[in-house]
């Protein structure tokens, strides 16, 4: 029987991890370039039952549940017109490259500025790069020819935080370049709202589960063997 | 403007109202952490970067009059990922929300507006005067309408132009007539240059108020500007603010907080109902 209260305790962590993840998508809700995140919950293997005593089967019986893997929505949202001469966006598929001190990261936010030595830059410093890994001169006019922007197709890509994505660079990506505007955030606040409120109620049958265990434990435990009328 | 705080400072950072420059750095979580506040400190990072932008929005509405005032841009970006608690299985991760830079001024510069002032000039070009200031270094500014102090010196943003241009006395003020290469002259008499700046990255001034701007590092240093910076005498340059976009952005910022702060919210009810797992 106390199985069950761990069952429903591990519903109400996985329900913890969801929530901290649509607050991550909810504070994301206008950061240019950002891709939303969805998670799947997959329940632990089930355990097969069966009676101690004479050996027959009972049925299985699962073991809670965890968020089990987190897939990012790399879909192109539409664009928001900015008319900034250094705000960039790709249209179509593709990452803009920059060049970390840890090694080249990939970004769809391009909210980009003029850097020391007066080369496009990311938000953080970063240079921005071409095709063949340059870094790309802010014209005295205080612009770029989007058509110099490097736009790579990126396979396995995976966010690092900072508007930054790893992966394996796989050639140039067949997204257009367009300056004046940046790509609006993957994150849809009315399904994130959603989301939220059906995770909260999750979270709450969790806690009434654990709440009806205990009370059914407590009975267990004060009443049988309880002899009334003595 | 580029400073990068470890995101383990932001805890006390936040308690003490600071709300500029929370960054996640690499270094990753405080072991300590607790899951269930993760949440709400993503949401707080959330309101934090909309309530910078919303100061920046609010700055750029105070100043869609102010001459030569340029708009500032403010980029988002998400932070830092995380392997999540207990509820995920290995390699599910957590963000811990969003934060905000200020990555310079805008870039489309204002219109022109003639005022039929002679000592007003605005600047063609991505340069600026520069002026001294009372504690004896030098400013930039775009604000080019010029004024005249006791000393008859002239005066942009109420500061002397540096180098110093002196009109002397018994000239008329609409006598003077100001070149595009910044000679000022009235009549057939010089009286001396307005010397215009330009630095390699504008948007990485500083703004110090009072539309005044100082280079640094970033930005590069002051130097003459080249010959495709004019000057054009009796007009001046507005202000590049276009208040329907900016109200525009206050809406949309302002419900933006408010999701963050719905996010918060629930997971304050999350905390209360987990505390009523036991009654």
């Amino acid at each position: 029987m106390e199985r069950g209260l761990y069952i429903a305790a591990s519903g109400m962590l996985a329900e913890q991890v969801r929530q901290n993840q649509i607050s991550h998508d909810l504070a994301n809700a206008s950061t240019a370039g950002y891709k939303a995140d969805r998670s799947s919950q997959r329940a632990f293997g089930d355990l097969l039952l069966s009676n101690t005593a004479t050996g027959a089967v009972v049925g299985p019986l699962g073991a809670g549940a965890q968020i089990a893997e987190t897939v990012t929505d790399l879909s192109a949202q539409p664009l928001r017109v900015t008319d900034e001469p250094l705000d960039f966006a790709i249209e179509g598929d593709g990452f803009f490259a920059v060049r970390t001190d840890a090694g080249v990261r990939y970004t769809r936010n391009g909210a980009f500025t003029t850097g020391p030595g007066g080369i496009l830059v990311d938000q953080l410093g970063n240079p921005v790069l071409t095709q063949n890994g340059q870094t790309i001169r802010v014209g005295s006019d205080g612009a770029v020819d989007p058509g110099r922007l490097g736009v790579f197709a990126l396979n396995n890509a995976e966010k690092t935080g900072d508007s930054l994505f790893t992966g394996n660079p796989a050639g140039q990506a067949d997204g257009r370049v367009t300056s004046g505007a940046l790509e609006g955030s993957g994150v849809d606040p009315a399904k994130a709202m959603v989301e939220m409120i059906a995770s909260l109620r999750s979270f709450e049958a969790g806690q009434k589960a654990i709440q009806t265990i205990d009370e059914t434990l407590r009975k267990a435990t004060t009443q049988v063997g309880t002899v009334t009328g003595f | 403007m580029w400073t990068r705080l470890d995101r383990k400072e932001r805890g006390p950072g936040f308690l003490h109202g600071q709300r500029t420059g929370w960054t996640a750095g690499s270094g990753g979580r405080a072991s300590n952490r607790n899951p269930m506040l993760e949440g709400m400190y993503s949401a707080a990072a959330g309101m934090a970067a909309q309530q910078q932008r919303l100061d920046a929005l609010s700055n750029d509405v105070a100043n869609a009059g102010t001459i030569g005032y340029q708009r500032q841009r403010i980029a988002f970006r998400d932070l830092v990922y995380t392997p999540s608690g207990p509820g995920g299985q290995a390699g599910v991760m957590e963000g811990s929300g969003a934060a905000a830079v200020t990555i310079g001024r805008g870039g489309s510069g204002g219109s022109y507006k003639p005022t039929g002032s002679a000592l007003d000039v605005a600047i063609e070009g991505d340069a600026y005067l520069q002026v001294r200031r009372p504690d004896g270094t030098n400013a930039l500014t775009r604000n080019g309408a010029l004024t005249l102090d006791v000393q008859r010196r002239l005066l942009a943003d109420g500061l002397p132009l540096q180098p110093p241009v002196r009109i002397p006395e018994g000239v008329d003020e609409n006598d003077i007539s100001i070149a595009a290469d910044g000679r000022v002259s009235a009549g057939d008499r010089q009286l001396g240059t307005i010397t215009l700046f330009s630095v390699r990255a504008a948007d990485r001034l500083l703004p110090v108020g009072g539309n005044l701007y100082v280079p640094t590092d970033a930005s590069g240093p002051a130097t003459r500007a080249g010959a495709d910076a004019a000057l054009r005498q009796g007009v001046v340059e507005t202000s590049d603010v276009d208040l329907g976009d900016v109200m525009a952005d206050m809406i949309v910022t302002q419900r933006a907080y408010q999701l963050a702060s719905r996010a918060i919210s629930t997971q304050d009810e999350m905390a209360r109902v987990a505390n009523e797992v036991k009654k």
